[in-house]
């Protein structure tokens, strides 16, 4: 054993060295037949959504030949390790980072730093303040609120009370989804009476639930219930089947996962918006592909939402949406 | 033979920690893929501006390690002191005066924590397990639940990749972590308090019969282990630009385990600055590495949680030689 550590010692500068000298030779000589390498950076990696993007991200890049790295920060939602992934490409100097930022603030000086080195960057799913990326490719989410508050209001047949729960404050997605729905009732649907619209469900299915329960609590004559995103849909429903107004309340929500595929066809949910995150990863891919490639891209381009229903659910497009085949990705 | 044995043991104590360091970092310059960029001195420099944070809270949490306490509000008393800076600078409080709010707010949890850990005479994983709840609670109800957008300052300067002016090379937060590293180690192998901070954690009982005040001193360990992070916190407001309640779950096990990594023991008595700041150091470029190679997150997970492991045991292997 006394021998063991200075042997340890002496290998790993054996190995070191090695490595000095391996690093001196050139190593650029087959720099022009390579395929360009991409970084794709998600918000997290476990989510659904986000393997549908990596799924639609993965596509593109068989279809045009193009490399992908899918990396998000180690810890979901983390802002400040997220910074930290976006840092280390434009160190490795990938040729351009599809980017669905976590803060519309935080990351915007990673973004600056990665243009100032020639990296191009696409932001993808969230909106990203000052103008360092090439375009910005996203759910229109002010269309989903639209969306929404025609399917209410149409069921309601233009009278009704009704509350918004909103997701969280200073998500910039959700806040224009409640924008967009809370326009188009107060433009054309005049007779819907808005109980609540200030009121915050939070991260978590757990506060959505809490804020749904004591707002049921309040207004237990509510007709209609807008819900902008997974969690908060997810926590409404929980709380109108206890207090069993599930499907007698008009109940649209945003987003999709097998709870709410199955709140739909029980008749609990009455609308879901649904996204295309599979075409948000695939347009963000394809997008970075055609700038590097040196042609003209849209500054903004739209992803598109649907209304899923209980009548279309089963359509094959609606379907895929719903539940996505997630079988794409290959890595 | 037995000279020449122990001068090589000595050379392994000093070099000891360097070694991991080394491997790593010879481990991404051998993989072609990455190997020019990995090398870069541009590369390098983000590595370090990155560990700044984890590298001001483990500055800290050397010396309570040392003292046999152990600190797991580090994390929420960065977060809460990135907080209060934000809505200092957001309220129209000089920058100067939001950085020395947020380092004063690290410096009272600590205060508190070092207070209840003398006073109540509990041990430190509950009292401060405790206070990483109360910390991350007072950040989230400060901030009222969301991140604060402050107006940019110098303060957002400090961690900024290339600075400015820019003869400083690196950005103005490694330059703190160094000072206060090259500090942080005179005061502990020259000063009488760092002597103490040893005896305590080495043996208490002993340390008080030798008539050493332990309560005082464990007390000042902890509001210095606070301060550190409320610099910390600074640090990372300065990085994101944006005051985060939620930021940096779980950072205190990074921070326990560059400590660990860099020869801390856990039952006191034992670590040193330089240790700790390659500990750092190891974690910083395996992540960077990891990411460059586009390796997916669990595999760093799953290295890194080797690396604690086996730095501890060599460590073990190295004592049982003396």
């Amino acid at each position: 054993m006394k021998a063991a550590a200075p042997k340890a010692l002496a290998a790993a500068m054996a190995l070191v060295l090695a490595a000095a000298a391996c690093g001196r030779k050139p190593s650029g000589a087959a720099g022009e037949a390579r395929p360009l390498t991409i970084a794709v950076i998600p918000k997290g990696t476990t989510h659904e959504f986000w393997k549908s993007i990596h799924a639609g991200a993965a596509r593109a890049a068989r279809e045009l030949g193009v490399e992908i790295v899918w990396k998000g920060p180690q810890k979901e939602d983390d802002r400040a390790q997220q910074i930290t992934v976006v840092e280390d490409f434009v160190s490795r100097g990938v040729d351009g980072i599809v980017l669905a930022p976590l803060d519309d603030r935080a990351l915007m000086r990673p973004v600056r730093d990665a243009a100032r080195e020639g990296i191009p960057v696409v932001i993808i799913d969230s909106a990203l303040q000052g103008s360092d990326y090439v375009s910005y490719v996203a759910t229109d989410n002010r269309k989903g609120g639209v969306l929404a508050a025609r399917r209410l209001g149409s069921l309601l047949q233009g009278r009704g009370r009704v509350f918004v729960i909103r997701y969280q404050e200073g998500s910039a997605s959700t806040t224009e989804r409640e924008t967009g729905f809370l326009d188009t009732v107060a433009a054309e649907f005049p007779g819907l009476d808005i109980l609540v619209k200030d009121q915050y469900a939070g991260a978590t299915t757990e506060t959505a639930y809490q804020l749904a329960e004591n707002l049921i609590g309040r207004f237990p004559d509510v007709q209609g219930v807008f819900a902008p995103n997974e969690s908060s849909t997810f926590g409404t429903l929980r709380a109108l089947q206890e207090s069993r107004l599930a499907g007698k309340v008009v109940f649209v929500g945003f987003d999709s996962s097998p709870k709410l595929v199955q709140g739909l066809r029980d008749g609990a949910i009455h609308g879901l918006v649904i996204q295309d995150p599979a075409k948000m990863g695939y347009l963000g891919v394809r997008t970075m592909a055609a700038h590097l490639r040196g042609e003209p891209v849209e500054k903004v381009v739209d992803t598109g939402v649907v209304l899923a229903t209980r009548e279309n659910m089963d359509a094959p497009g609606i379907r895929s949406l719903l539940v996505p085949g997630l079988a794409a990705i290959d890595d | 033979m037995s000279r020449r044995r122990a001068r090589l043991g000595r050379a392994l104590d000093v070099f000891g920690p360097f070694v991991g360091l080394l491997l790593v970092i010879a481990l991404f310059a051998l993989i072609p893929e990455v190997r020019g960029r990995f090398l870069r001195a541009a590369n390098f420099k983000s590595v370090a501006t990155q560990s700044v944070i984890v590298a001001l809270g483990a500055l800290g949490m050397t010396l309570v390690i040392i003292s046999g306490g152990i600190d797991l509000s580090a994390a929420s008393n960065i977060a809460l002191a990135s907080v209060v800076t934000a809505y200092a600078v957001n309220a129209g409080a000089g920058p100067l005066l939001a950085v020395l709010l947020g380092v004063l707010t690290g410096g009272l949890v600590g205060l508190v924590n070092g207070g209840l850990v003398t006073r109540l005479r509990l041990v430190p994983f509950i009292v401060t397990m405790g206070m990483m709840g109360i910390a991350r609670g007072a950040a989230k109800w400060i901030a009222g639940n969301q991140k604060i957008d402050a107006p940019m300052t110098w303060v957002n300067e400090l961690m900024a990749k290339s600075p400015r002016p820019s003869w400083l090379l690196l950005a103005p937060g490694i330059w703190v972590v160094i000072l206060l590293a090259a500090a942080l180690a005179v005061l502990l192998k020259h000063t009488v308090f760092g002597r103490h901070v040893f005896a305590v954690g080495s043996n208490e009982a002993t340390a008080r019969l030798c008539g050493l005040r332990t309560d005082g001193i464990k007390v000042l360990v902890y509001a210095v282990s606070g301060l550190f992070c409320g610099l910390s916190g600074v640090m990372e407001f300065s990085r994101l630009t944006v005051g985060d309640p939620t930021v940096a779950v779980g950072l205190e096990l990074d921070i326990i385990a560059a400590v660990v990594i860099g020869g801390g023991s856990l039952s006191g008595g034992e670590g040193g600055v330089l240790g700790t700041m390659v500990g750092v150091l190891i974690m910083s470029f395996l992540r960077n590495g990891c990411t460059m190679m586009g390796w997916p997150n669990y595999i760093q997970e799953i290295i890194i949680g080797a690396i604690i492991v086996a730095a501890v045991a060599l460590d073990r292997l190295r004592h049982r030689k003396d």
